[in-house]
């Protein structure tokens, strides 16, 4: 049997060098093409997801995965495993109890997903039609155009399919609300402005599976009625532009969309528009604002942009990974969706699993999954096995949620009781090392830099926030700030004009709520408990401990630390500039962070 | 029609009508900074803040952009929209110390203690925008908003003397903070890194206003440009009417 070699090109796969693999397999096949009786077949895909791994190289129909893979490695995979049937265990992946496992089933970051939104990537070449058309692609559009539009947006609404980009509104009921004015024209637009730090779900679906989000792109707009259709991709993704422009040509080529759509009386045009490189723009009326070529800045929403969005006609607006989800709705009907996840919030999330666990990555996982699965499970708990202290969700302003809640079910609503959100997905795991009025520092000044500065909450609101959490990171906290920052905080919340400015305060507040203790001791005992807030902190090294392995020493860049090897070690406080690489690099545990007390 | 309630008391309004017109309207005093009949939609000062409970849900929304779509309370000086508006005051007070205006606004409302803040030497902006708006609209769009976040300013192209600016003076009119500097000694005005002539009447000698102002109001208009004042031409135009009808 003819064997495919499935090799990851997802933009994290690339940086790790999969390129140069694709290419050593390609040279290699031809160098042996001459005496092989089947020529092996390469297909370039889209992203696993486990990054960290890259680049992954699957041989299909073995379903043997291999990670890391060199070209070095090439020659070696294609004698043993291609034309033949061996393993090649140091290539395969090393699970909970050592064991080298062959599949991606059998691997604990797969075993627990269920992939709906990325159901294609990895299996299929997202710069080839033939290959989504394959696996049924477009067949979901073909039977939208056999339903009316009330049909389709029934099933839709039966889905109870929620919009991923944040809010979580129905995306059923967007639809219907747009569908019902009879002012034309109207247009569809799919948001793959993803701007949250560390989440790239909405990248790698449409590098990964280009099509999939046009075809629900496609069925929104035959839905309510638009024959024009916008995709809004973020500036930095370069290979998504390209991906999802070869795709949209491939699809007006094969008359999917275009002057008819699929032969249908409907038409469709569909374009790229590249981001305007600013976080806000991810927000929907300062993206659509960026599409008519103005300054990204929100307004009001009082009247919502389904009434009147671009140029002031009605526009549906839908995030990438909820469009992904629409040809499932429509091919297997929302009944079948609405059984997956919970009841108020159903089907998969993407969540993008980083910090401090041991397996990073791409996770999709059914709605109502608890955080302790997600985090300990799928992520195989903290690196060096460090006690667990926070997980921040729903990008910078999301929240951070304590160890006494990790049994909490991660859907829309349940977040959002809690302070947090679920936002776009982002998941960032923290440790004990992690200083929770610095995390808060940090989301709030990337808020500040990221703010449009069009309304005085969020602009000047964000300006003293960070200045008063700047003073309690650097040794200037003061008796009131605690509550000068809740005040702050509930105004912003209130008085804002965008959900940016809105959601803005939560890292503060939920710090606050959840680790007032932290803020305390940095205000009053001027110190830092996790040992980051430089000013706060000095590392000492524990003798009984310190084995003399030289490790810290190696590792410090200001030259601080002595000591014989084999012998403990010491570092001197005059040189010391409190980083805390002498604490990473230990494997003993014999750094420690000590306050400086009143020296600060 | 619908109705609503303001502070308990009964009005009327058609639907769609901003709950800032109504309320001054029914004698309800809202105060604003960044609203201005001419320039639409602005709603970034936040200081016409108001409560809105609606279908038993309280909410806070700005008035001069909130239409009223059905039947609701509105709150001007209920304790949350005087806790976030105290919030919102101390915030422009720390932004625009120079300002009198903000300042007056404070004394009147209540603003928050804001002194544990760095207020921003001698600044007077408090970034709403409206100068780039009127500039925009009745100028040239010499000048706009430029960066994002708290580095956002309002500056002509690269901070560079815009040629596009007719020094109207629209933008510093506008400005309800009076933050626009600019020097006018009769002969010449100062404004944008510029320095413009002003053009005299030739009947009387009162200054008109700019060269390049009164050749974009004269193209705009679709005439030749004129260095007549406002009085003078009136006198102008009282003449030539008055020969027409052949009365002198």
């Amino acid at each position: 049997m003819k064997k495919q070699i499935l090799i990851c090109c997802g933009t994290g796969c690339r940086a790790n060098g999969s390129m140069n693999v694709v290419e050593a397999f390609r040279s290699e096949i031809e160098k042996n093409s001459a005496d092989a009786d089947v020529i092996p077949q390469i297909k370039t895909t889209g992203c696993n997801g486990f990054c960290e791994n890259g680049p992954i190289v699957k041989i299909m129909p073995d379903n043997l995965v291999y990670y890391k893979v060199k070209p070095k490695d090439v020659p070696e995979i294609l004698e043993k495993s291609v034309l033949e049937d061996q393993e090649i265990p140091r290539l395969m992946y090393k699970d909970n109890e050592g064991n080298r496992v062959r599949s991606q089933e059998e691997n604990p970051f797969y075993a627990h997903q269920q992939k709906l939104a990325l159901r294609h990537i990895g299996k299929i070449d997202p710069e080839n039609i033939e290959d989504y058309l394959e696996l049924g692609g477009y067949e979901a559009l073909k039977k939208a155009l056999q339903m009316t539009p009330d049909e389709v947006i029934t099933e839709v609404e039966a889905s109870g399919l929620r919009g991923r980009g944040g809010a979580g509104f129905p995306a059923g009921r967007k639809w219907r609300t747009a569908a019902s004015y009879d002012n034309f024209p109207k247009y569809v637009a799919c948001n793959g402005d993803e701007g949250d730090p560390g989440a790239f779900m909405d990248r790698s679906i449409l590098e990964g599976d280009p099509h999939a989000v046009i075809e629900g792109l496609a069925i929104a707009a035959i839905a309510i009625g638009a024959e024009e259709g916008f995709f809004y991709i973020r500036d930095e993704y370069d290979l998504a532009v390209k991906h999802v422009k070869k795709a949209l040509e491939d699809a007006e080529a094969r008359g999917i969309i275009g002057e008819s759509v699929m032969g249908s009386s409907k038409r469709l045009h569909l374009s790229v528009v590249r981001g305007g490189g600013a976080f806000v723009c991810g927000e929907s009326t300062a993206l659509m604002a960026s599409i008519e070529g103005r300054v990204g800045e929100p307004r009001a929403k009082y009247i919502r942009s389904v009434q009147k969005g671009l140029w002031d006609q009605p526009t549906v607006l839908n995030n990438v990974e909820t469009l992904a989800n629409i040809p499932l709705i429509i091919r297997d009907g929302g009944k079948k969706f609405a059984e997956i996840g919970t009841e108020t919030s159903t089907g998969t999330k993407v969540f993008a699993l980083v910090g401090k666990v041991k397996r990073t990555g791409l996770v999709e996982v059914p709605m109502g999954t608890s955080l302790r699965h997600l985090i300990f499970d799928i992520g195989g708990g903290i690196i060096g096995d460090r006690p667990f202290k926070a997980v921040q969700t729903g990008g910078p302003s999301g929240g951070c949620i304590p160890e006494s809640m990790l049994d909490l079910k991660v859907d829309f609503d349940s977040l959002a009781k809690y302070g947090a959100m679920m936002g776009s997905g982002g998941m960032i795991v923290m440790d004990d090392r992690s200083c929770m009025v610095e995390v808060a520092r940090y989301y709030t000044n990337f808020l500040c830099e990221e703010s449009c500065g069009k309304c005085t909450p969020c602009r000047e609101g964000l300006r003293r926030m960070l200045e008063i959490l700047t003073d309690i990171c650097e040794g200037r906290g003061r008796e009131g700030d605690i509550e000068l920052l809740e005040r702050i905080g509930h105004a912003v919340q209130d008085a804002s004009l965008c959900s940016l400015g809105k959601s803005a305060p939560n890292p503060i507040l939920t710090t606050i709520k959840y680790f007032r203790d932290e803020y305390e001791a940095h205000i009053r005992e001027k110190r830092c408990p996790a040992g980051v807030c430089k000013n706060l902190t000095r590392f000492e090294i524990d003798e009984a401990k310190c084995i003399g392995c030289d490790m810290c020493a190696k590792g410090c860049p200001a030259g601080a630390i002595s000591g014989e090897k084999k012998m403990p070690h010491r570092i001197d406080p005059s040189k010391c500039i409190s980083c805390g690489s002498c604490r990473e690099a230990c494997r003993f545990d014999a750094v420690k962070a000590v306050g400086r007390g009143q020296e600060a | 029609m619908i109705e609503i309630t303001i502070n308990g008391k009964k009005c009327t309004c058609e639907k769609g009508e901003f709950l800032l017109d109504v309320a001054r309207r029914n004698g309800f005093y809202i105060p604003t900074l960044c609203h201005h009949p001419a320039i639409s939609g602005q709603a970034c000062c936040r200081v016409c803040l108001v409560e809105v409970v609606e279908k038993g849900r309280s909410k806070i929304v700005v008035s001069c952009v909130y239409p009223v779509e059905r039947p609701c309370e509105v709150y001007t000086d209920s304790e949350r929209v005087k806790e976030d508006r105290a919030v919102v005051l101390m915030l422009l007070k720390e932004r625009a110390p120079e300002s009198d205006v903000i300042d007056a606004l404070c004394k009147a409302y209540g603003a928050a203690d804001g002194s544990r803040f760095a207020a921003i030497d001698g600044e007077k902006c408090i970034m709403c925008g409206l100068c780039a708006g009127a500039c925009a609209k009745l100028g040239t769009g010499a000048i706009s908003t430029v960066l994002r976040g708290t580095a956002k300013k309002i500056s002509t192209p690269y901070d560079e003397p815009s040629k596009d600016c007719v020094g109207c003076l629209s933008c510093a009119y506008i400005c309800p903070t009076k933050a626009i500097t600019f020097k006018d000694d009769g002969q010449t005005r100062e404004v944008w890194g510029r320095t413009f002539e002003i053009v005299h009447c030739r009947e009387c000698g009162a200054p008109v206003g700019t060269r390049e102002e009164i050749a974009l109001a004269a193209r705009r208009a679709g005439e030749e440009p004129e260095e007549l004042c406002p009085t003078c031409r009136k006198k102008k135009m009282t003449d030539i009417m008055a020969h027409t009808y052949g009365i002198v």
